[in-house]
């Protein structure tokens, strides 16, 4: 859980993830060509992030596509906001996600 | 990066979902609680799994008499390493007309653990998330129960369970 957590504590691998949870299953050369850093840069914050287990990779014919995998963050949920029911949480979080989608226009 | 990948390769077309989780057990306990139609029941929102597991038979998912969640047929059986599937999802018309799909279930003994690696692919490009959303909550129900016996009591988890019972 220490692994996630130093993995997600860093706004370029969330950048990273963002960009699989938009498109999932890229390339390193897809991902690379997104931020402005060198391709050694990007592979570095890819194995933190399949270190915490939050990238894992699969192979299709010749190229190596990269996945999010959402279910440690599932499992940090569940430990910490499941003891507060998801019937109330989650209109809440609909409705913080409805004002700060207004608040963007 | 791990160059030897253990998996096999994927030769799917369309749009692919990988979920992957470690959980503390043999790969033998790991594959009954998949198939077993009761463990199966505990961590799928209350909805049990029916099927021979033999390679080509089919196999149903549901709450008998309250709801209908997916069925496909067992395309390949390997106890208790590898389990392909055909998939289609049953439980409203948006997930009913995107048709069929593919969920393979791969374990690999790592040390006294074992990763479990679920790959939902020959999804359609822009398929509705609702096809495989579930899986993260799935898994981690799973880890969940085997790691110590208790089930999840997310409302979300036990969605089912009161209808079937």
């Amino acid at each position: 859980m220490d692994d996630v957590f130093k993995a997600l504590a860093d706004p370029t691998r969330r950048e990273l993830l963002d960009a699989l949870h938009e498109s999932n299953g890229q390339t390193l050369s897809e991902l690379e060509a997104r931020f402005e850093m060198t391709r050694f840069g990007v592979m570095k914050h890819l194995k933190v992030l399949e270190g915490a287990g939050l990238l894992v990779t699969q192979r299709r014919g010749r190229e190596k596509l990269h996945f999010l995998n959402p279910v440690p963050i599932r499992t940090i949920y569940e430990r910490w906001v499941s003891k507060y029911a998801e019937s109330w949480a989650a209109p809440l979080s609909q409705h913080k996600h409805d004002l700060e989608k207004e608040d963007e226009r | 990066m791990n160059e030897q990948q253990p998996y096999a390769v994927i030769d799917g077309h369309g749009a692919m979902n990988v979920f992957e989780i470690y959980i503390k057990t043999t790969p033998e306990r790991l594959w009954e609680a998949i198939t077993d139609e009761e463990m199966r029941s505990k961590y799928s929102f209350g909805v049990g799994t029916v099927s021979e597991w033999t390679a080509g038979s089919e196999y149903k998912s549901g709450v008998p008499g309250a709801i209908e969640i997916a069925a496909g047929v067992n395309v390949e059986v390997d106890p208790p390493r590898r389990l392909v599937q055909t998939f289609t999802a049953l439980w409203s018309d948006d997930v009913r007309a995107e048709g069929e799909s593919r969920v393979t279930w791969e374990i690999e003994p790592v040390g006294s653990s074992c990763r479990l690696r679920v790959t939902h692919d020959q999804l359609s490009a822009d398929a509705n998330s609702e096809l495989f959303g579930g899986w993260p909550m799935i898994l981690s129900g799973l880890k969940t129960l085997l790691e110590t016996g208790d089930l999840l009591d997310t409302p979300g988890s036990l969605r089912y369970a009161e209808a079937g019972s």
